[in-house]
């Protein structure tokens, strides 16, 4: 009789132990979700770095040395034929060297006939997108943090081709990685220009494919495959980057507000593999 | 203890699978989620002590690389593991074709509950369009197999589980 009773409370024990359980656990996360992100939740996701960081640092580590196995024996394997071209390279770049240098020096000449203030170089670090969150492809993490020089509202750049174009920009720094907001997220803006009508306008994501450039004047006359550049009136991006194209021009017919387009990004968020962000000394430099 | 520390290792071997994959699929624009495929595993050989609490930890993995919303993913992985539980009497999760079933609908729920979480508390669609959506619940229900095998070998000695 007794071994029954206690049997018996063992069971309503657990029983209970599974009820009050999740309800702790859906408790505790309703209130990370309700809670501001900036105080309280920055204190647990601080101690949690302090868990997680490791582990992301391993995994990142054990993909890396996977990677570059792989790609030491592809390199090997390629390196008679890469040593030929880079050989004709060369010669050929000496021959481009030698002319840049002339033209250089006549660019010094002018600007300082012309009294000009010369642009300056970017500055900044190459990293390699680490991590994509599964539900936001709008947010990437990269493999360099703030140990490497990486800070907040910095500007990230990706090359296409060779040519730079905007990705996106620095939300979050950890000691080794850092927080990526892409231009297609709703929260990304940046002062952009388009190249043949030389319209100013803000570019916001739009959460979709398509990026909006927002404020256009009423009478705006954007066309339709128009490349869009970063603006210099810009805080945080350098001006001159290739943003993407114009894809429409939306006008309000009774003019109650300002039109708008619609603009394709250049960097889709699913390719940009890695990026180069500028440091702090680029961001002054370009002012 | 010996539960425990095969959890941690467990759950460092999973982070490290879910980071290459999304490494990987992330470049093609597919969500899968390992650690959702993990927890639920777990909760279906573990107690609920361990099951809820390691499915807690897995969300909160997945929300530390959010910058929108934290604890999304902790609350979404916490409801998956509370229908594993109540749905344990019901179904083998020994057999391959209960483990698919049971991960792809519970991967569907929590999808569909990260968007209305997002949508709800951060005004935010993560909605990527079908194909993103599809692609990832399938292959989270084909990759069940494997990981309910791994927690299998690591938890259960013949029927008896911990």
């Amino acid at each position: 009789m007794q071994r029954k009773t206690k049997r018996k409370n063992q069971i309503s024990q657990i029983s209970r132990r599974r009820k009050i359980l999740p309800a702790v656990f859906v408790l505790l996360s309703l209130l990370l979700m309700i809670l501001p992100l900036e105080s309280p939740v920055a204190s647990v996701k601080a101690l949690l770095s302090y868990i997680f960081i490791p582990q992301i640092r391993l995994s990142h580590a054990t993909l890396e040395y996977g990677d570059g196995v792989s790609r030491t024996i592809r390199e090997l394997l390629d390196t008679h034929q890469e040593n030929e071209r880079l050989k004709a390279e060369m010669s050929q770049l000496r021959l481009q060297n030698a002319q840049a240098k002339e033209i250089f020096a006549q660019n010094e000449r002018l600007t300082k006939a012309l009294n000009i203030k010369s642009p300056r170089g970017w500055n900044g670090i190459w990293a390699k997108t680490a991590y994509r969150e599964p539900t936001q492809w709008n947010s990437v993490i990269i493999d360099k943090g703030a140990a490497q020089g990486v800070q907040e509202r910095a500007a990230a750049i990706s090359l296409q081709e060779g040519q730079p174009i905007l990705a996106g920009v620095v939300v979050e720094t950890d000691e080794n990685t850092a927080k990526v907001l892409l231009l297609q997220d709703e929260d990304f803006s940046a002062a952009v220009y388009t190249q043949e009508s030389a319209e100013e306008g803000l570019l916001t994501g739009g959460g979709s494919a398509m990026l909006l450039m927002k404020y256009l004047p009423v009478l705006s006359k954007i066309k339709p495959g128009e490349k869009v550049y970063t603006s210099a009136s810009s805080s945080i991006f350098p001006a001159g980057i290739l943003v993407g194209e114009v894809d429409a021009l939306e006008t309000d017919e009774s003019f109650s507000s300002a039109p708008f387009a619609y603009v394709k990004p250049q960097a889709q968020a699913p390719s940009v593999r890695e990026l180069f962000i500028l440091t702090r000394q680029e961001n002054e430099g370009k002012k | 203890m010996n539960t425990i520390l095969k959890l941690f290792l467990l759950f460092i071997a999973a982070t490290i699978l879910h980071w290459a994959l999304m490494a990987f699929m992330g470049g093609v624009g597919v969500s899968l989620n390992v650690m959702l495929v993990f927890a639920v595993a777990v909760c279906a050989y573990l107690k609920p002590e361990y099951g809820y609490a390691l499915s807690f930890v897995c969300g909160l993995f997945l929300d530390f690389f959010s910058v929108k919303l934290f604890g999304c993913s902790a609350l979404t992985l916490t409801l998956c593991a509370a229908a594993v539980y109540s749905l344990e009497k019901r179904l083998d999760f020994d057999g391959i074709l209960p483990q698919m079933l049971c991960v792809f609908c519970l991967s569907l729920l929590a999808f569909l509950l990260n968007c209305l979480l997002l949508k709800v508390f951060a005004g935010f669609s993560a909605w990527r369009g079908f194909g993103s959506f599809a692609i990832g619940i399938i292959l989270n229900a084909f990759l069940a197999p494997f990981i309910f095998r791994v927690v299998r070998f690591a938890f259960v000695r013949g029927n008896k589980s911990y």
